[in-house]
C-alpha cells in the first residue's frame, strides 16, 4: 500500500440503514426519529430507548452540535487507515438532544485546535476514488 | 437487606496456567493445566468436582472456530477433564461479566445443584495483529464507526477517559501513580507477565501514545492463559485444606446498560454506583468495610471510575486519591495488589478475583495486607458492563 492510498473503509448499508446513506449521497443529515415520544436514535435502531416504540421514522437534523471529546489514534490496526495515524475520531453531540452522538473523522494529530464543547458541525465528504459521501464534522466556521 | 446467601460458599481453590505474550500451546491444555492445578490446590480430585461453568467469549472477532483452540467451553472440561462421571449443573455465561459465571456457581451450590464447582476463563491471542479490522467495508453499527477509522474498545475508552479529564479539570500524568503502583505490585508476584520488569514514572511519561489520551501503560496486556477456580458451600469448605474465602456478596451491573456509541461517555457512576451498590447491600457493607479493592484495569481508567463507583472517593477525585502512595501495598485501600491486568496479565478480572481470595486467606505472599478481612472483586467497567463480589475471611 502506497502512503497516499486513497482506499477507506466504505459502509455495507443495510435495510434499515439505507435511508441515511440515500440522503447522506445528497448532502442532507437524517436521524430516526420515535413518533410517539420524538426519541431521536443513532446508530440506528429498531426499538425506542426512550419510549420502547417500534415506531422510528428518519427525519433530517441540524448538523449542529458539540464537541464531545475526541481521541488520537496511533495503531496502524485498521484496514484503509494505516498510513493515515495519527488521525483524530470526533464525538459530536448533536444540538437536537443530549446524548445524540456521531463520530467523524479529522486528519492529522493533535494541533491543539479542538477544545471539548466547541460548536462543530456537519460537512460532506466524497471518499477518494470512490461514489461513497460520509457526514463528516468539523468546527463551526 | 443483607443477603441470605451471604457465607454460604467459598472459593477453596485457585490454579493458573502459564501466561504467555503469545501462543505456546492448545489454549485447551493451558484450561486442563489451570483447572487441575485449581482441583489439587483445594485438595480435591477431579472426579469430585460435579459442577462446571465458564465465560468463554473471547474478545476478538471470530473465536469459536474449535472448542479448546480459540476458546474453552464447558464441553471442552466435562469431555477431558476427567470430571466426575456424571456433571450435576453447568452454565457457559456471555452475559454481565466474567464473574457472572462464578456467580452462577455460587447459586447452584446453594440450590444444592452441586458440590464442587469448578470455574475457569480462557484467554487466547489470535495469530497475526491482535485486535485489527481487515475490511473495506463495514456493516452493522460499525458503518458508523469503522468509516471514520474508529473500531477499537481503546478508542472508545480514549474518547471516554478525554472527557472525564476534561470534565473534572484532571490530567493524564497523574495515571503514572496508579500504574507504577500496579507495576511495583506485580515485581512481587512471580505469576505476573511483568514480574521481572520494573517500570518508573518516566517510563510511564515516555510511553508511546496509542490512543490520546491513553499511552501503551494504559492498555493491558494481553495474554494467552486461564485461570481456575474451584467453590463449594461453608460447610463442606471447612473440611478442605485451605482457608475458605468466603463469598459474602455479588453482583452484575444491569443498569443504564449503554450502546455502541453512548458507551463512551460520562455514565459510568449512573452504572456503576447501582452495581456495586448491589454487592455492598447483599453482604452488608460499604466502602468502609473494604481492606484490598481489586479493580479492573483492561484500561486503566477504569479502574478511575471503579473507585469513585464503588465509593472509596468522591467523583472526579480518583486521581488525586491514588497519589502519595494511598492504594499501594502499604496505602489506606491496597488497589490492585497482584499488578492488575495491567502488569500481570489480561486476564479479564479472573487475576482480579484470585487475588481479592488469596488476600483474605493470607496466601498473598509479600503483597499480603496483614489482617485483610474483606476484599472486593470487580471486574469489566462501569462505562459498558461488571460484575463483582465481595469475599471475607469469616463467614
Ligand atoms: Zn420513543
Amino acid at each position: 500500500m502506497t502512503t497516499d492510498s486513497p482506499r477507506r473503509v466504505v459502509p455495507q448499508p443495510d435495510e434499515l440503514t439505507q435511508p441515511f446513506w440515500d440522503a447522506v449521497a445528497e448532502g442532507r443529515l437524517m436521524a430516526q426519529r420515535c413518533q410517539q415520544c420524538g426519541f431521536y436514535s443513532h446508530p440506528p435502531r429498531i426499538i425506542c430507548n426512550e419510549c420502547h416504540s417500534f415506531d422510528l421514522k428518519w427525519e433530517p437534523v441540524s448538523g449542529k452540535g458539540k464537541l464531545y471529546s475526541y481521541e488520537v489514534m496511533h495503531m496502524q490496526s485498521i484496514t484503509g487507515f494505516e498510513d493515515r495515524v495519527p488521525y483524530r475520531t470526533v464525538l459530536v453531540e448533536l444540538d437536537e438532544q443530549p446524548k445524540l452522538l456521531f463520530l467523524g473523522y479529522l486528519p492529522g494529530a493533535d494541533d491543539g485546535s479542538l477544545t471539548l464543547g466547541m460548536p462543530m458541525e456537519v460537512f460532506f465528504e466524497k471518499i477518494e476514488g470512490t461514489d461513497q459521501t460520509l457526514p463528516q464534522f468539523r468546527p463551526a466556521k | 437487606m443483607v443477603w441470605e446467601g451471604k457465607g454460604k460458599t467459598a472459593v477453596v481453590g485457585i490454579g493458573l496456567s502459564k501466561l504467555t505474550r503469545r501462543p505456546e500451546a492448545p489454549l485447551g491444555a493451558l484450561a486442563l493445566d489451570a483447572c487441575r492445578a485449581a482441583i489439587e490446590d483445594a485438595g480435591l480430585k477431579p472426579e469430585d468436582i460435579d459442577g462446571i461453568c465458564t465465560y468463554p467469549d473471547q474478545p476478538f472477532a471470530g473465536a469459536g472456530r474449535r472448542d479448546g483452540e480459540d476458546l474453552v467451553n464447558a464441553l471442552f472440561l466435562m469431555n477431558h477433564g476427567g470430571l466426575a462421571p456424571d456433571i450435576k449443573w453447568y452454565a457457559q455465561i456471555s452475559t454481565g461479566m466474567i464473574a457472572s459465571a462464578p456467580i452462577e456457581g455460587v447459586n447452584a451450590l446453594i440450590s444444592g445443584a452441586a458440590k464442587y464447582v469448578l470455574f475457569w476463563r480462557a484467554m487466547h491471542i489470535p495469530k497475526g495483529t491482535y485486535n485489527s479490522f481487515r475490511s473495506y467495508s463495514a456493516g452493522g453499527d460499525g458503518q458508523f464507526g469503522a468509516v471514520y477509522g474508529h473500531v477499537h474498545g481503546y478508542q472508545t475508552h480514549a474518547i471516554a477517559y478525554r472527557h472525564y479529564l476534561n470534565k473534572y479539570h484532571q490530567n493524564r500524568e497523574k495515571m503514572a501513580a496508579l500504574v507504577t503502583n500496579s507495576r511495583r505490585n506485580a515485581n512481587l508476584n512471580p505469576g505476573a507477565f511483568f514480574y521481572n520488569q520494573p517500570m518508573s514514572v518516566e517510563d510511564y511519561l515516555n510511553a508511546r501514545m496509542i490512543a490520546e489520551p491513553m499511552c501503551l501503560f494504559d492498555c493491558d496486556v494481553p495474554i494467552e492463559g486461564c485461570t481456575a477456580i474451584v467453590m463449594t458451600t461453608a460447610d463442606r469448605a471447612k473440611d478442605l485444606k485451605n482457608k475458605p474465602a468466603y463469598i459474602a456478596g455479588y453482583g452484575q451491573n444491569t443498569a443504564h446498560r449503554p450502546e455502541y456509541l453512548t458507551y463512551m461517555v460520562d455514565s459510568y457512576l449512573d452504572a456503576g454506583r447501582p452495581h456495586v451498590g448491589k454487592i455492598y447491600e447483599r453482604a452488608g457493607m460499604g466502602p468502609k468495610d473494604i481492606d484490598v479493592a481489586e479493580l479492573y484495569d483492561g484500561f486503566a481508567p477504569s479502574t478511575l471510575y471503579w473507585l469513585e463507583a464503588a465509593g472509596f472517593c468522591g467523583e472526579g477525585e480518583a486521581l488525586d486519591f491514588v497519589q502519595n502512595g494511598n492504594v499501594s501495598l502499604e496505602g489506606s485501600l491496597p488497589v490492585n495488589t497482584f499488578g492488575g491486568s495491567l502488569s500481570e496479565g489480561r486476564l479479564h478480572g479472573m487475576g482480579h478475583l484470585a487475588e481479592a481470595v488469596r488476600q483474605v486467606t493470607d496466601r498473598a505472599d509479600k503483597r499480603q495486607i496483614k489482617d485483610a478481612n474483606t476484599a472486593i472483586a470487580i471486574d469489566g467497567s462501569p462505562l459498558l458492563r461488571g460484575s463483582g463480589m465481595i469475599f471475607t475471611r469469616e463467614p
